[in-house]
Formats: C-alpha cells, structure tokens, sequence
C-alpha cells in the first residue's frame, strides 16, 4: 500500500496522456475544437492536491508542450503555471462548491489560459487572435464533468487496491 | 518570462531545449508508431498485380526525367560557357537530404510540420526546406533529432522572391492559406499564372527554386499597391519527405545578377571588376557595367 507513489504514477501517466492527445493527428475541424487536454487534466489535479508541487509538475510539462509544438520556450509553462497558482489558490474552498459552479470556474480558468498564450503569440510575433481559439471551452465544458467523474474512480479504485 | 525573451532573442534557451527534446523524441515516436505499422502493414498485404502496376508507372517516370536530363546537358554546358565568358563563379551544386515528416498535428496558430532529422544531422535554423514540387518553407525550432519546420505560407513567413517571366524582385508574405505579395508598385507587370522563383536573396534560399503561381491580382485599397494572391506549388498539407539543402559556397547567387544589367549586344562593356565575387551579399548593386 504505498498510495501517494501510486497517485503520483497516475498523475504523471495522465499528463503524458493528455500530451498525446493533443499531438494526434485529427482532421482540422476537429482540431478545431480540441480542448487544451493538458491544461484540463492540471487543472484537475492542481484542485485535487491543493498543494504548491503541482505548480513544478505543471510548469515541468509546460515546456515538455512547448518542445513538442515547437513554440517559444515557456510559453505553455507560464500559461500553465498560472492555471495551476489560480486552481490551488481557491482549491479548498472550490471542492466544496456544487457542480455547476465549479464548471463555470473551469472555463474562467481556461478562458484566462488562453488569453495568456494569445498575449504571448501577440508580443512574440503580432499573432491577431480570432473568434475560433474560443470553441475549446466549448468542448471543454462538455470533457470536463466527464474527466472529473473518471479521474476520480481511478483514484478511488488505486486508494482501494 | 526570463527564458521565453531569451528563448526569442538569441541561443540562450537552446541547451534546455535540447534537453528537453530527449524527453519529447518518446512521445513522436509513439504518436508516430500506429502510421508506421499501418504503413508496413500496407506493403505487406498490397497485391502483386499493384506493386507491378506501380513499378511500371515509376519506370516510365523515370524514362522521362532522364529525357529530361539528357536534354539538360546541353543546356548545362551552355551555361557554363556563358559564364566563363562572364568570369563569373560557378553555381555551386547543393548537398541535400531527405527527410520524412511526422505525422504530428501543431498548433492550430502556427503551421508548422515536425521532421524526424535535428542539429544532430547538422541542419540548422534558416535551413530551406523544399519537396519535389517546390519550396515548403525553413527550419524554424531546433531539436537534437527533429525539427519544426514553418511553411511559406505561414503568417509570420517571409520569402524573397522573383517574378520568373520578367525578373522582378519583392518579398512574398505567407497569410495562412496561400501566399500574398503586398509590396509592388500598381504599375508591376505580373498577371495571372505567373511563376514565382526564389530570389536568392538574404542568403537563406538559394536562388531559383520554384515556389508558387500567381493566381489572383488586385489593387490595394488606397491605390498605392499592387497585390497578387499565389498558390504554392507543393502540397502543404500532404507532406510524407521533404529535402533538406545545405549550400556549399557563399557566392551562389551574386554573378548572376550580371545578366539584367547588360544590353544585348554589346559585349566588350561587360567588364566585371574583380572583386564582384566578394562583394555576393548584395549582389545587384554593386556590379558596375564598365563605361569608361
């Protein structure tokens, strides 16, 4: 029984797993609207930690992100750190509030995720942001009581075994 | 913040990111590893009758290049003979290489296509890519065993290039579907179905190397520009292997500048000084047709 190892092994596996979900070849509509897997998945588990660590863990995949797309160096980091400071800051005070709400959360927290990237691409190379970068909200809304729901019989069913 | 100013600026981020790219190979080879079974898989259980088809089509494709070919010296030794009367250097031939692209999505904002040769097989950033239709784009993010590489018609690409019918220079701007020319006077000769060739210019491209035809010209709004839409040759969204070149000598694209300088016949003013070769990295300019 050594459940912290094991939920840390998760947490990792699910991560990694979120990047290949965003490195897989869809067709461009469905590109279009993808979620941002990663920063759903450390949203999740900066809420569930409530604990600073989870902000090295984040920033860590961050720039793993921002090898694999090829874009500036921290860019995804620093988007993600921000998420996870913003999620751990309110966490405790959030697993108490109801569904709904915490839904709503997850899309300011996600919304402010991607106003700091648009920010970051403007200043690095005058990217104009469009209408379109909003629809993963959109399917985020729909992924995330799903992931939640998941995530959280994984963890049940670790802490059981 | 610190690292993504320097990460822009200069070098300084790229030993992280080299690093780093070690921890992110595993992930490409894993996206990459189902098309390669499927890939595999598909030869193993093609028919007969349909790889004989294929070898068939490829010979006669091959029969035709080497027409071609043969047609080509001829025209080579021309060249070479205009150009020792011109004493002007060689073109000298490009080292390439081929790689093949992964099959990775990027992010939507940018088009960029991974390609599976990094600083460890000696590309560098700038490097001009290119696919058997024509340019593709340069090698934007370096990692130690792949590479990102950014189309031509990205919206932060730009590419000097030359109007092949009449040799006029300009710069040609990606916009994120096709390739937009925004900088010619309204009184430019360019039309529909024109060819557009690299210029060679700014050293990154070499010079000649097809890139797009012209498919649409309008006037900007304010009457002050011409501005021409143009369709890349090479499938950009069908990538399988690209071409990677490596110039060897500086002076590739300098001495040529010489033949839009001279009047036909009139040989004896050609006189080119004879530090023209040293003077390539702006190459037009400088070359004086002797009048004295």
């Amino acid at each position: 029984m050594n459940n912290p190892d094991n939920n840390k092994a998760f947490m990792h596996l699910s991560v990694l797993c979120a990047l290949l979900l965003t490195m897989m070849p869809w067709s461009e509509t469905v590109q279009l609207f993808q979620p941002h897997w990663a920063a759903l998945l450390i949203a999740y588990w900066s809420l569930y930690a409530a604990n600073s660590r989870v902000m090295y863990v984040a920033f860590a995949y961050g720039l793993l992100l921002d090898v694999l797309m090829g874009s500036l160096l921290g860019k995804h980091g620093m988007s993600l750190v921000a998420l996870s400071f913003l999620v751990t800051k309110s966490a405790k005070k959030l697993r108490m509030t109801s569904f709904w709400q915490l839904l709503m959360m997850v899309l300011i927290w996600l919304f402010n995720d991607i106003i700091i990237r648009a920010a970051i691409d403007w200043i690095s190379y005058r990217y104009t942001p469009k209408m379109t970068d909003l629809l993963p909200l959109l399917t985020a809304a729909l992924v995330w009581p799903w992931l939640k729901y998941l995530m959280d019989r994984v963890q049940i069913s670790i802490r059981n075994s | 913040m610190v690292m993504m100013v320097s990460d822009k600026n200069n070098q300084l981020a790229q030993p992280i990111r080299d690093a780093l790219s070690m921890v992110a190979l595993p992930l490409i080879k894993i996206i990459d590893w189902p098309q390669n079974v499927y890939q595999s898989a598909e030869i193993a259980l093609s028919r007969q009758a349909n790889l004989l088809d294929e070898n068939k089509q490829l010979k006669e494709q091959l029969l035709d290049a080497e027409l071609k070919v043969q047609q080509n010296f001829s025209l080579v030794a021309e060249n070479q003979r205009l150009r020792e009367m011109l004493s002007a250097s060689q073109i000298s031939p490009l080292t390439t290489s081929v790689a093949f692209v992964s099959n990775i999505t990027q992010a939507n904002k940018k088009q960029l296509v991974v390609i599976d040769q990094g600083s460890a097989d000696g590309l560098y950033i700038g490097q001009a890519v290119l696919n058997l239709a024509g340019v593709i784009g340069q090698v934007d993010v370096l990692g130690r065993h792949y590479a990102h590489v950014i189309m031509v018609t990205d919206t932060s690409h730009a590419i000097p290039i030359e109007v092949l019918r009449t040799g006029m220079r300009t710069i040609a701007y990606g916009n994120g579907a096709d390739i937009v020319l925004t900088e010619m006077p309204t009184s430019a000769d360019i039309r529909k179905g024109d060819v557009l060739v690299t210029s060679g210019f700014g050293n990154r491209f070499p010079r000649g190397l097809k890139l797009a035809e012209v498919e649409a010209i309008s006037v900007s709004a304010d009457r002050t520009f011409k501005t021409a839409v143009a369709q890349p040759f090479a499938m950009l969204d069908r990538l399988t292997e690209v071409f990677l070149i490596w110039p060897n000598g500086a002076a590739v694209e300098g001495p040529l500048a010489v033949f839009e300088n001279d009047q036909p016949g009139s040989e004896n003013q050609l006189q080119i000084p004879a530090d023209a070769n040293q003077g390539s990295n702006n190459p037009a300019n400088d070359l004086t047709t002797g009048n004295e």
